[in-house]
């Protein structure tokens, strides 16, 4: 189809136009609108021009691209275009055995893959009616926590970069470096762990993840004291992100945020404390909330929430049993039919699963609902009206991943 | 390599759950269960069940907009969180499952929104009250071509917009599915398939009841719909 956007001015002469087929990786798609907002979305008011973002911008966090709407320099509207990162997660799930699904799950949210590894886990013990080893529940909880805090200094290092600011990253890849080290001598890879296993944990702590992890316990809360030292105060960083993309309660709600983002708005929901899994009743440790709703209060919110994280980790190193670290269970598993909802706290919100067995050795449905997903639809919501440089700050302060939002 | 195309793809499948059991997970809120009989009983289709950590209701599409706005809005349930919405294919009818959490009970709550027929899967859009709902339902759009009406903005949101088919359902089947490789004639990734216009009948499960899988019949008309299309079949024709 040929439309008057295919047309492109050359650039020898500025009076020839080009006739070039349309793509659908142009900002205008070349087909007709199919519904209601789309049709709204491409057409024109007078001034307003259509720019494309991505889908290999580097601040977009992956390959995410969006489509602005931009009357000068402020955004009028925003439609995020996704799947440029899509596996169909779900449907391989399917078609491999439990086991399997444990490493397809792996590469979801990449930046903290402990946690999406843990979904086809939960699940599949939950529909087996399983108890796991206290020990190796213990094990969870200390690598989740763990990170948590590697991917919010990652989250803070890039909410700064992308305001213009270099220095926080490096500070931030210092954290993360430390805890990947530490994770590596436990799982023995660096990124996608591949640890946990349905009804316990691949290995048990070792003496080089224990020397690590105290070495840097040491000196942790002095590292997180020295970061907010940098930007805390910093005038520029607070008046880039100070009432941008505020979201109040009730929108928060309405929009299904989960994880700091709603935290951020006031309401204490938490997973690990509405609806208690592994040994998180027998921690203790407190929701932090802030009541602005802004990219500040998400930024702010991450801090405490590593100081809340390293609190756990204490508790765990002081109250961790010994015994074994796996169930026994037979190789070839096969899951009763049933179906069984899980949902727990990853750093970017409530991550859930929802299982369905047929008492074969396969999922025979495995939806995950991707808690980056969800919030990052808000973002078309809290854009308009603000520049196109802010975009990027409101985005990286809802911390997409596109490994979990493209599935 | 791979099964021969007769036999089942997956011989213990059967849907039909276990009885309830005394399982080690928390009690289920059983106040629950009877508040929810006494709002909603007769708009259910099924009788409220519990197992594990969660509640379990099943609506029909019809009635699901006004249980979903009780569930929400009635002060003695506020389920106020959605925690999931998602799209299931159970082999003959589609299915949408809502999960919702609210604060005055330690139940997960799960509607099921139950018995969408194949070929004009329709329930109504719950973004009306969850505008964060919209994308979940572009998802369970693109994946199984289910239609929520009254949402604004129903179009693909992982696959390309021409693309033809609903992945995730049980008669999209993958090229490496192993009884149906491309060794044993078939390479399909593509189906012209739309909501209103579906002509084959679901290949894995027809009856759940018996639990028998005609996996032949329908692997029959694949490789039948396969020569319709040329460009597709790159290996023999089946057998």
């Amino acid at each position: 189809m040929t439309t008057e956007h295919t047309r492109i001015r050359s650039l020898d002469d500025p009076h020839i136009f080009v006739d070039t087929p349309a793509t659908i990786y142009d900002a205008v798609p070349p087909y007709p609108p199919t519904t209601e907002r789309e049709a709204e979305f491409y057409s024109l008011q007078d001034g307003e021009m259509l720019i494309n973002l991505g889908p290999q911008h580097p601040s977009t966090h992956g390959v995410l691209r969006v489509v602005l709407k931009i009357d000068g320099e402020r955004v009028v509207d925003l439609d995020p275009v996704l799947g440029y990162l899509h596996r169909g997660v779900e449907k391989i799930c399917e078609n491999g055995d439990w086991h399997h699904a444990i490493s397809n799950c792996d590469p979801l949210e990449y930046i903290a893959s402990m946690f999406s590894e843990a979904i086809p886990v939960l699940v599949a013990e939950k529909l087996l009616d399983l108890e796991v080893p206290r020990r190796a529940d213990y094990i969870r909880v200390l690598a989740w926590e763990l990170n948590r805090i590697s991917s919010h200094a990652l989250f803070i290092g890039w909410l700064a970069l992308d305001l213009g600011g270099l220095t926080p990253i490096l500070y931030g890849f210092i954290e993360r470096d430390e805890i990947v080290e530490m994770l590596a001598a436990l799982t023995g890879q660096k990124l996608l762990f591949n640890y946990l296993r349905i009804g316990g944990v691949n290995g048990d702590l070792n003496h080089e993840f224990l020397s690590r992890l105290g070495d840097w316990m040491g000196r942790a809360g002095q590292r997180i004291e020295m970061q907010q030292k940098l930007i805390n105060e910093n005038e520029i960083f607070v008046r880039r992100t100070r009432n941008l993309g505020t979201v109040d309660r009730e929108t928060a709600l309405r929009m299904c945020l989960t994880g700091p983002p709603l935290r951020a708005t006031g309401i204490p929901y938490d997973v690990r404390r509405a609806h208690p899994y592994s040994v998180y009743p027998e921690l203790d440790f407190e929701i932090p909330t802030r009541t602005e709703g802004d990219s500040w209060a998400r930024y702010m919110l991450h801090i405490d929430e590593i100081k809340q994280s390293l609190h756990i980790i204490d508790q765990v190193l002081h109250q961790i049993p010994d015994g074994p670290i796996m169930a026994k269970l037979p190789r070839l598993l096969r899951v009763p039919p049933g179906r069984a909802w899980i949902a727990f706290e990853s750093p970017r919100g409530q991550y859930g699963a929802y299982g369905i067995s047929d008492g074969s050795d396969q999922p025979f449905r495995l939806r995950i609902h991707d808690p980056s997903y969800f919030n990052l639809q808000t973002v078309g919501l809290v854009t308009p009206g603000h520049l196109i440089a802010d975009t990027m700050a409101i985005m990286s302060s809802l911390d997409p991943i596109m490994g979990g939002i493209d599935k | 390599m791979g099964r021969p195309p007769g036999r089942p793809h997956r011989p213990r499948g059967r849907l039909t759950e276990a009885p309830p059991d005394q399982s080690r997970s928390r009690p289920t809120d059983t106040a629950l269960k009877r508040r929810l009989e006494a709002r909603l009983g007769d708009q259910l289709a099924g009788p409220v069940r519990a197992r594990h950590d969660t509640t379990e209701i099943v609506v029909g599409p019809g009635n699901l907009a006004a249980v979903m706005r009780a569930l929400r809005e009635d002060p003695a349930f506020r389920f106020e969180l959605l925690a999931d919405l998602s799209g299931v294919d159970t082999g003959t009818v589609l299915q949408v499952v809502y999960h919702l959490w609210s604060p005055l009970t330690p139940d997960w709550l799960r509607v099921i929104a139950d018995g969408l027929p194949r070929e004009d899967p329709r329930v109504p859009s719950i973004t009306f009250l969850w505008k964060g709902a919209e994308w979940g339902e572009r998802e369970a759009y693109d994946m199984f071509g289910i239609i929520f009406e009254g949402n604004r903005d129903l179009r693909r949101i992982y696959m390309p917009p021409d693309f033809k088919g609903f992945p995730l359902r049980k008669d999209f089947l993958l090229p490496d599915d192993a009884a149906r490789s491309p060794g044993m004639g078939v390479r399909y990734m593509e189906q012209p398939v739309a909501p209103a216009e579906t002509r084959r009948q679901p290949v894995l499960r027809t009856s759940p009841g018996t639990g028998s899988l005609v996996a032949g019949a329908g692997h029959q008309e694949l490789v039948a719909g396969e020569t319709a299309a040329p460009a597709l079949s790159q290996g023999e024709p089946g057998p």
